[in-house]
């Protein structure tokens, strides 16, 4: 409750910060203090200090898991604006209006690893969304920010009207908004299952692939995070995406696994996982730009999240805290480091380490991350997907699949390191100051640090 | 038959009568006023429900605002029978297959659905969308929805701004 509060209390906050100073560098330092108070107050939260004692009426159901969650994405959030602030005040013109919506965003994150009601969910999802139709669009000069802002903001209300769709048909079969339904209630048609509620959750399951960018809803999600203006890409990316699948999971956990006896759920998700998988790595394989590639790699790196809807255990809620950790750092990461970049083509990266040998040693962490190699966070991140799967019994062909995914995905993160070490050239970039390129050695070691001890993280699941 | 029937028969038949007309006009401006009768006929129904509330708001928001909104941008356009994009033959059949699975997904629904049956509409007695019963529950077992929509609407608003504004 508390992060759902501050976050957007200090929207407001940021809001008004836009006029009352004129001097457009503060607004970065506000916004940092303010979500350093936020993650303090959501860890207060986790043990107990809670600063608003709200009846929520069993809309809003705090658990550890959502509230370490929360965690996450607020110090990534945190450590985004640290490193890559600079970016978001030559975004535009509206600076402190960028930071409000990037703490309205947060909000919805917030909702969204806490609800427990198809209300809220759907509220969630729409504060999340709807800052970033204009964040996208935040480039008013450039007609390809222009154009993804429309094309995001048209596929995505037709995906909120299929939500609302969906939700209004399981409401229809079951009486309720609640996530849990009371399946004997005297009101419900002897405890069956409504083929209203089905048709429903398929509406649902819909809206949120698109959310998530899974296959085949995922047309939108090249072109809108090609156009965007790469900082906020960045968070597009990374943070949003990550509470999409929180979201998802526990929709998934909950309201489709009570209708599991009439429909085959997880051959569902099975097709939807192998399918993302497959474009996003084959596609991801023949791009030149980097910052399309890495467009395409999300969608790859979220067809390894959704294992977790098949697993559903102990093993898979750890691995998916540990992958969205991975997967936002090291993003953040590369898109700090592909800001900096003056050409953002393959060759443009050729011979970075011999003109910043910082930048280039920090990205080859972030990318080596991302394809998994052990020593980083994204090696147990993958490791944990796929053994809970395993722990499960069957899928094994799934695993497998994933795996070989995995390896293909290597070619193409290994192609930005082999132009950065490989490749004779003179890759330019804009001045970089001492205190990125420490930010970026900082980000680095925190991924090497969860890659050993994963359960540096983990472990505040349970004290 | 009663009149409340009559009333329902009626309303339905001209609720997707009109709705097939929105789809089938050639033009846009025609399509919009269907798309209006389609907005009453519902608020109809709503108040076939005892939804009087539900019915003003259908009318205010969508047959009113929406729907200007709609034919302003239709007539700044300019859109006529010319300019009316040439769809090949690819694009209808896929339309026809996707649009048709829908639709069977849809009545296999619907006639799947024998529950429903003699729950659904509380004509006449059910008081559950008067004014008096909806505020009393959206202040307080809905409050906390209620409350956080403000923050949707904030950042809907901010951005508005900072689209609009001049650079």
């Amino acid at each position: 409750m508390n992060a759902i509060i501050l976050s957007a209390a200090f929207g407001v906050v940021m809001m008004l910060c836009s006029f009352l100073i004129k001097n457009k560098s503060n607004f970065r330092h506000i916004a940092s203090v303010a979500l350093l108070i936020l993650l303090i107050g959501n860890i207060a939260d986790t043990y107990g200090y809670t600063f608003f004692a709200i009846d929520t009426h069993g809309m809003l159901q705090f658990n550890r898991f959502g509230l370490l969650f929360n965690s996450i994405a607020i110090g990534s959030t945190l450590l985004y604006v640290l490193l890559t602030g600079k970016e978001i005040e030559n975004a535009g013109m509206h600076v402190a209006e960028y930071f409000t919506l990037i703490l309205f965003v947060l909000c919805g994150v917030t909702l969204l690893s806490a609800y427990n009601n198809l209300l809220t969910l759907f509220l969630g999802i729409e504060i999340m969304s709807i800052p970033l139709y204009i964040l996208t669009g935040s480039d008013k000069r450039n007609m390809k920010s222009n154009e993804a802002a429309l094309k995001y903001f048209l596929m995505g209300s037709f995906s909120t009207g299929l939500m609302l769709m969906g939700i209004a048909l399981t409401y229809g079969g079951t009486g309720t908004f609640s996530l849990e339904v009371v399946r004997n209630a005297p009101n419900m048609y002897k405890g069956l299952v409504s083929f209203l509620e089905i048709l429903g959750l398929l509406f649902l399951l819909v809206s949120m692939a698109f959310k998530v960018s899974a296959a085949p809803f995922h047309f939108w999600t090249p072109d809108v995070y090609d156009g965007a203006p790469s900082v906020f890409t960045s968070f597009m990316a990374t943070i949003v995406k990550a509470a999409g699948f929180i979201a998802f999971i526990k929709l998934c956990a909950v309201r489709m696994a009570e209708t599991e006896s009439v429909v085959d759920w997880k051959m569902i998700y099975a097709i939807i996982i192998v399918a993302t998988l497959l474009v996003g790595n084959i596609t991801a394989v023949f791009q030149q730009s980097v910052k399309r590639m890495l467009a395409y790699s999300s969608i790859a790196q979220a067809g390894f999240m959704l294992f977790t809807l098949i697993s559903l255990n102990d093993m898979a809620y750890e691995g998916i805290l540990l992958y969205s950790a991975a997967y936002s750092l090291a993003t953040i990461g590369i898109f700090a480091v592909l800001v900096k970049m003056k050409d953002y083509t393959f060759d443009g990266y050729n011979g970075l380490a011999k003109t910043q040998p910082v930048l280039a040693a920090t990205n080859t962490v972030f990318l080596l991350s991302l394809s998994g190699i052990p020593l980083t966070a994204g090696f147990f991140a993958k490791y944990y997907m796929l053994a809970a799967v395993v722990k499960t019994g069957n899928y094994t062909w799934l695993v497998i699949t994933g795996v070989l995914f995995a390896a293909v995905s290597v070619y193409y993160y290994f192609r930005v390191i082999q132009a950065m070490y490989f490749k004779e050239g003179n890759a330019e970039t804009t001045t970089i100051v001492p205190s990125f390129k420490y930010g970026l050695i900082a980000l680095a070691a925190i991924i090497i640090l969860l890659g050993i001890f994963p359960t540096l993280l983990l472990r505040w699941l349970y004290f | 038959m009663s009149t409340s029937e009559i009333l329902f028969w009626f309303l339905s038949v001209l609720a997707l009568f009109s709705a097939i007309m929105v789809l089938v006009s050639k033009n846009p401006i025609h399509s919009v006023l269907w798309l209006i009768v389609v907005f009453f006929a519902i608020s109809g129904h709503y108040l076939l429900l005892n939804a009087q509330f539900l019915a003003i708001v259908n009318i205010i928001v969508y047959a009113g605002a929406i729907m200007v909104l709609f034919l302003f941008v239709i007539m700044l356009m300019n859109l006529n029978k010319e300019t009316e994009p040439s769809r090949n033959i690819w694009m209808k059949f896929s339309g026809v297959i996707s649009g048709g699975l829908l639709l069977w997904i849809f009545v296999s629904a619907t006639r799947s659905a024998g529950e429903i049956v003699g729950k659904t509409a509380m004509i006449k007695e059910g008081s559950i969308g008067l004014i008096e019963n909806l505020g009393k529950v959206l202040f307080t077992q809905y409050a906390l929805p209620f409350e956080i929509s403000s923050v949707l609407f904030l950042s809907a608003m901010v951005g508005a701004v900072v689209i609009g504004k001049k650079q």
